[in-house]
């Protein structure tokens, strides 16, 4: 036929492996799907995970390092600043009396013990107290050494306290071999003898006092060097007072205030505040290191590190199922959909086949009946005729021959049931009318072999989409075969009602019932128990009438007891789920 | 008892003057023709059928058409249709219109004779 496509031809087998091939490329792309899936949703999973946890983990680091570097800051100008008051308070108290007391006062000694015992009093770590005149000479002492007498002229803090109001000296051994420091004063002879200083010495311990009062967990080493790196305080890894500290200062610290420097050594992480002691020659150093190994932040980051871990295995874990379960469900609707699609080809094949089929068995149909007239003719005539020789052999060959046209019926008939089953039209139907239609087709007969047939019909049916001529063949079929089934004068009865989604047509005979072991293959194609009656008016058997109700969406089923009848129960849907390949 | 009188349509000569034959053997007046026109003047020669034999297929008027024209003529005659291009449809809607029977062909002499003599009957009926 013109219509079909040069695929017609191709064989079975070709078929197959094209359908095998598309299945094999299905399972391809679903491997692909599945990755894609994968590194799309562990993407979505692990991506926010990460940034949170990251973000967690510099935000505390952050916050760790800020609140340290805020309390090395604080323990510094808290140490500085008690450090100043201390040396405020003496300076203060050492220009009072420089101021109240005259020269000659102060160099008498019985004074200056009377003064200075009042001063120890009020003061902790005054060691002693002295007056030395402006030749460097030491003129009057009070305290625990034996110091009179001994020249200062060439000290470096004597001269410096000469050009100054009041002085505050570095800490050094001096006479008695004992780290201190002075503070000093000088007082203008007003004899005109030049100046004269009024000084007293404080033990360093006091300043140890201080330092060590910071010595906290915030702090690693605290002590003080001048601007020449010699320690004015013992230090815990640099050395001892008045050593020489090997100390590198990572920045230039400011004048005033505390200035921070880090040193982001990875093995030695160290973070030092260094500030001026505002009113002497010191600096002071607080160092803290390994502040990235406190306990709260190795806990809170092994913490953040297993929650991370345990996470991401468990978003793997969930992402590789779900890829998996994705993947095969969209795999398998694409493998049926792929069925399908072959399905409705082949079914489109089968139906060009079946309107090629068709065309053909109509036309032969035609001379088959002029060859079946003839043959019929020839025999009537021969029949009609005296004997000759051969008579009974010629009407032999003609009854030979009208039994071949019979078989080519058969075959012509049976195609056009196939190419009837194929095409399915579809329009809103009454199931009742439609089976009155039918029964308007046979009702002569049943009338002629006095067949009562009895109809319940539930009134106000709604209509169903289905194709009309389909359904008329498989009433017609089913009712025929009742009609043939019962005896004359039987019943059949013909029930029609709304189940469900559908309709349900029960139509029953009393007729002799179906033995069992027909009743197995009663839809088998071209089973038949009639074959040769002459009533094989449609030419259609149950296989195809099982085969059009099944295209129609229904479901035929069949009960039949010996004696006292057989009932098809069908139903048919109200509407039809995909349209039907015509 | 008079012949009944049997008229068959069919474009196909060969058959329906053959299948015309073999009814006369069998005692009936039977006719052929090859279209509903050439039937229509039959009727006006005054020779009625009892029972008219008609084809589906045909070139020009075709056999549904061919039943409106005859029941239109008279009622009273009845149709059996004989076709090669049986469908449940045509049948169905040829039975709407008055058919009596619906047959296909081939089909075995027996068949028809039944059909033609239960027609009559009901005709007369």
């Amino acid at each position: 036929m013109d219509k079909s496509s040069p695929q017609e031809g191709e064989s079975w087998i070709s078929r197959k492996t094209r359908g095998l091939r598309s299945i094999l490329s299905l399972a391809k792309r679903a491997r692909r799907l599945r990755l894609i899936l994968l590194f799309t949703m562990l993407l979505i999973a692990l991506l926010p995970l990460g940034v949170t946890v990251g973000l967690s983990f510099y935000q505390y680091r952050r916050l760790i390092i800020e609140e340290t570097h805020n309390n090395v800051r604080w323990s510094a100008n808290s140490t500085r600043q008690a450090i100043e008051a201390f040396l405020d308070k003496l300076e203060t108290t050492v220009l009072v009396i420089n101021n109240a007391y005259t020269l000659e006062e102060l160099a008498d000694p019985e004074i200056l013990d009377q003064i200075f015992s009042k001063l120890r009093a009020e003061h902790d770590g005054l060691v002693d107290m002295s007056l030395i005149g402006p030749d460097g000479i030491q003129k009057s002492y009070s305290g625990p050494f034996d110091l009179s007498g001994k020249n200062y002229s060439e000290s470096t803090w004597f001269q410096n306290a000469l050009t100054r109001k009041i002085y505050v000296s570095e800490v050094f051994l001096g006479y008695r071999n004992i780290p201190h420091f002075v503070i000093a004063a000088s007082k203008r002879d007003p004899k005109g003898r030049g100046y004269w200083v009024f000084r007293v010495s404080i033990d360093t311990l006091i300043l140890d006092q201080f330092l060590e009062s910071m010595d906290t967990e915030a702090v690693d080493d605290i002590f003080l060097i001048n601007e020449q790196g010699k320690l004015q305080s013992s230090s815990r890894y640099y050395g001892e007072v008045t050593d020489q500290a090997s100390l590198r200062l990572m920045a230039q610290p400011k004048k005033t205030g505390t200035t921070l420097m880090v040193d982001q050594r990875e093995d030695h992480p160290l973070i030092r505040a260094v500030s001026f002691v505002q009113g002497s020659p010191w600096i002071l150093v607080l160092d803290h290191q390994r502040y990235f190994h406190r306990t709260s932040w190795i806990t809170f980051r092994n913490q953040l590190i297993s929650i991370f871990f345990t996470c991401t295995l468990l978003a793997v874990i969930i992402v590789f199922w779900l890829a998996d379960y994705l993947a095969r469900n969209i795999q398998k609707t694409n493998e049926s959909r792929e069925m399908l699609l072959q399905q409705t080809e082949h079914t489109s094949k089968l139906a060009s086949i079946g309107r090629l089929a068709a065309g053909v068995a109509h036309e032969i149909n035609n001379p088959l009946s002029i060859i079946n007239e003839k043959a019929g003719l020839m025999k009537d005539l021969l029949q009609r005729t005296d004997d000759f020789r051969h008579r009974d052999k010629f009407i032999a060959q003609l009854d030979a021959l009208e039994k071949a046209v019979q078989r080519s019926r058969v075959i012509t008939h049976r195609l056009l049931g196939f190419a009837r089953r194929m095409e399915v039209s579809l329009e809103s139907l009454q199931v009742a009318e439609v089976i009155e239609e039918v029964l308007g087709f046979l009702t002569k007969e049943a009338a002629y072999r006095n067949i009562k047939i009895e109809k319940f019909f539930e009134p106000d049916l709604p209509d169903i989409q289905s194709d009309r001529g389909q359904l008329q063949q498989v009433f017609l079929n089913i009712i025929n075969n009742a009609i043939d089934a019962v005896a004359d004068g039987g019943e059949i009865s013909i029930a029609c009602q709304k189940t469900g989604q559908g309709i349900q047509v029960d139509i029953s005979d009393n007729g002799p019932g179906i033995p069992p072991e027909i009743m197995k293959n009663i839809f088998e194609p071209f089973f038949t128990t009639k074959r040769g009656k002459g009533k094989e008016g449609t030419g259609l058997g149950l296989s195809i009438t099982y085969g059009l109700v099944k295209k129609l969406g229904g479901e035929i089923s069949v009960r039949s007891e010996g004696n006292v009848g057989t009932t098809f129960s069908m139903t048919f849907p109200l509407v039809q789920k995909r349209r039907a390949e015509g | 008892m008079n012949k009944i009188k049997v008229l068959i349509i069919d474009d196909e000569m060969d058959f329906a003057s053959t299948l015309a034959e073999r009814l006369e053997l069998r005692d009936f007046d039977s006719k052929a023709v090859e279209s509903g026109d050439e039937a229509l003047s039959l009727f006006e020669g005054q020779w009625r059928p009892d029972v008219v034999i008609l084809d589906l297929k045909m070139p020009g008027r075709d056999g549904l058409a061919t039943l409106d024209l005859i029941k239109k003529e008279d009622p009273a005659i009845e149709v059996i249709m004989l076709t090669g291009h049986g469908s449940t449809t045509s049948g169905i809607a040829g039975m709407k219109k008055g058919l009596f029977d619906y047959l296909m062909k081939p089909i075995d002499i027996s068949v028809i004779v039944e059909s033609i003599n239960k027609a009559a009957a009901k005709k007369t009926a």
